[in-house]
């Protein structure tokens, strides 16, 4: 990533798309939309200092929703180019509200609210698509209960639970939880005001706000300030009795460690999309042998029709994963994921070997979820008139598996299919070759002479 | 007649196509929709099958 940032030849325009390209190979003249950081990337140092103060807080998208970021952002924090951007759907000052706090703090002055989308005009030879792929919405598939059961999660929400540089620091601890933890903050800042303000009545009236409720109760009065009074403590009371029930739900957290993880979540599936993703079964034993890494205590039960490890060094990696990290392999499809005691959640499956339907519990199910065409592909395709295939990839034939449909475009990665790491970077190298060959032959001299 | 290529997405497939072009001498400019590069890659934790760290 550092290397791209930093390479001479490369002109990284970040934050930007293909609004309109036009031409044949050889010859496209492209032109591509930068869209306003509200941020001068040659003057941002990087430093955080607005983030830090910025008052407005976001749903992290990088951290799949699991964390909260400010409106004015770093994308991830070793994110190339290593400048801010400013949310425009969220930022106060650029919806017409009070603040410009991060123009106050910023030293450099790269912040700038009047900044303007920019249009760029370029003139290439030839296109390389790699817009990869999107994670299939797993809440598509009702009888998994993806948004109803906190402690199901998909395996890039997993990713992102067992990273070090994660919303838990790579502690595994369980949605439930956290989300609880998350909303007794904000009770207890909401507490904290309610008791400043029963405070003050009692001091102003002399009398608890137990002893005044009681008799507000049995005869009303229409003072608006002891109104007031009886609505605080009233839902001052519910509030206490929600943080009690948090607090009693959370004083045991743990982090998760009988992990369930379900394999073909929208592949294989003929309601969704009728291939194989290919890379699934591989993250899955991937994550549980790192689960296991953080907290040798944790089993892992992999549920799939079959585990694809196709590739060099993957079926060892299966074997290892059994043998060392606590890997159940489970033939069967799961069925159903409902929700037992204790928020746990319970995987409902035909286990095909015995041939007979069983239940068991979980601390967390992590869903392998399908690889699906990227959102926007389909206006990509129109701009670069290049087909799309049945599921909506960029459309490829075997004999030539980097060319698209128009001549001097090619395709690399899941843009193209779903496919792995390993696959994706020799895709590029594949990619990258065909490219150049149209560079190199597009000789001048030679195109004057035939025109 | 241009001797330069385009590369959209700046994901690992991405950024390995910008750097093989840009190696051999051509001029690349990388359009990514995101305020950064790295694509999925980069919120991965570790990658199979050596679990080196991903990014
Ligand atoms: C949970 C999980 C774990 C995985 N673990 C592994 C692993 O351990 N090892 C492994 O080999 N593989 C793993 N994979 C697979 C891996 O993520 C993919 O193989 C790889 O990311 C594909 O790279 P890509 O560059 O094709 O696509 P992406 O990573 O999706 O990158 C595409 C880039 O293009 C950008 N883009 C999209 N549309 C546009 C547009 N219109 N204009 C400009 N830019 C655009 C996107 O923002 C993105 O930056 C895992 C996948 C998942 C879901
Ligand atoms: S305070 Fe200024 S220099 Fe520092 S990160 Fe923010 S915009 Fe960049
Ligand atoms: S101006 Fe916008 S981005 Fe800057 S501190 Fe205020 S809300 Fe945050």
């Amino acid at each position: 990533m550092l290397d791209v940032g930093r390479h001479p030849n490369i002109d990284l325009l970040a934050y930007s798309e293909v609004q309109h390209i036009e031409g044949q190979a050889g010859n496209f003249k492209v032109t591509v939309r930068k869209k306003a950081r509200y941020v001068d990337e040659d003057k941002c140092t990087g430093c955080g200092l607005c983030s830090e103060k910025c008052p407005t807080t976001v749903v992290d998208a990088f951290n799949e929703g699991l964390g909260m970021r400010r409106a004015v952002y770093a994308y991830f924090a070793q994110g190339i180019p290593s400048t801010r951007t400013i949310d425009p759907d969220h930022c106060r000052q650029l919806n017409g509200k009070k603040c410009g706090i991060c123009q106050k703090v910023c030293q450099a002055g790269a912040i700038d609210y009047t900044q303007q989308d920019r249009l760029i005009e370029l003139q290439v030879g030839a296109v390389i698509a790699a817009v990869g792929y999107d994670v299939f919405d797993p809440a598509q598939i009702a009888e998994y209960r993806y948004r109803e059961i906190e402690n199901v999660v998909t395996a890039i929400e997993f990713e992102r639970l067992l990273s070090a540089s994660g919303p838990t620091s790579g502690h595994v601890y369980r949605p439930s939880d956290l989300n609880a933890k998350a909303e007794i903050q904000v009770l207890e800042k909401q507490a904290a005001k309610s008791g400043r303000m029963l405070a003050r009545f009692e001091k102003k009236y002399g009398r608890t706000s137990a002893d005044f409720f009681m008799q507000y109760q049995a005869a009303p009065t229409d003072d608006a300030d002891q109104e007031k009074w009886a609505r605080v403590y009233q839902e001052d009371l519910a509030r206490k009795e929600r943080l009690a029930a948090l607090n009693d739900a959370v004083k045991d957290a743990a982090t998760a460690k009988r992990l369930a993880f379900i394999q073909c979540v929208g592949s294989r599936d003929f309601r969704f999309y009728p291939f194989c993703s290919g890379y699934c079964c591989m993250h899955s034993i991937k994550e549980a042998i790192i689960a296991n890494e953080h907290e040798p205590q944790t089993v892992s039960t992999i549920f799939g029709m079959d585990i694809r490890a196709v590739g060099k060094g993957f079926e060892e990696y299966k074997i290892r994963g059994g043998n060392k990290s606590g890997i159940t392999y489970v033939r069967g499809r799961v069925a159903e994921i409902i929700e037992g005691p204790g928020r746990n959640p319970v995987v409902v499956y035909e286990d095909t070997r015995t041939r007979s339907v069983k239940q068991e519990a979980f601390d967390l199910v992590i869903l392998a979820t399908a690889c699906a065409p990227t959102r926007g592909i389909a206006e990509l395709a129109a701009t670069l008139n290049v087909a799309l295939d049945d599921y909506g990839f960029i459309k490829t034939v075997p004999s030539a598996p980097v060319d698209t449909s128009m001549r001097g475009i090619f395709v690399c990665g899941c843009a193209g299919a779903p496919m792995d790491v390993p696959e994706s970077v020799a895709q590029a190298s594949s990619a990258a070759e065909r490219a150049a060959e149209i560079i190199f032959q597009s000789d001048p001299v030679k195109e004057k002479a035939v025109a | 007649m241009s001797k330069e290529v385009l590369v959209i997405g700046g994901g690992i497939a991405g950024m390995q196509a910008s750097l093989d072009l840009a190696d051999m001498g051509i001029r690349v400019h990388l359009v990514e929709k995101l305020p950064s590069i790295g694509g999925k890659m980069a919120q991965l934790d570790k990658t199979f099958p050596t679990n080196d760290c991903a990014i």
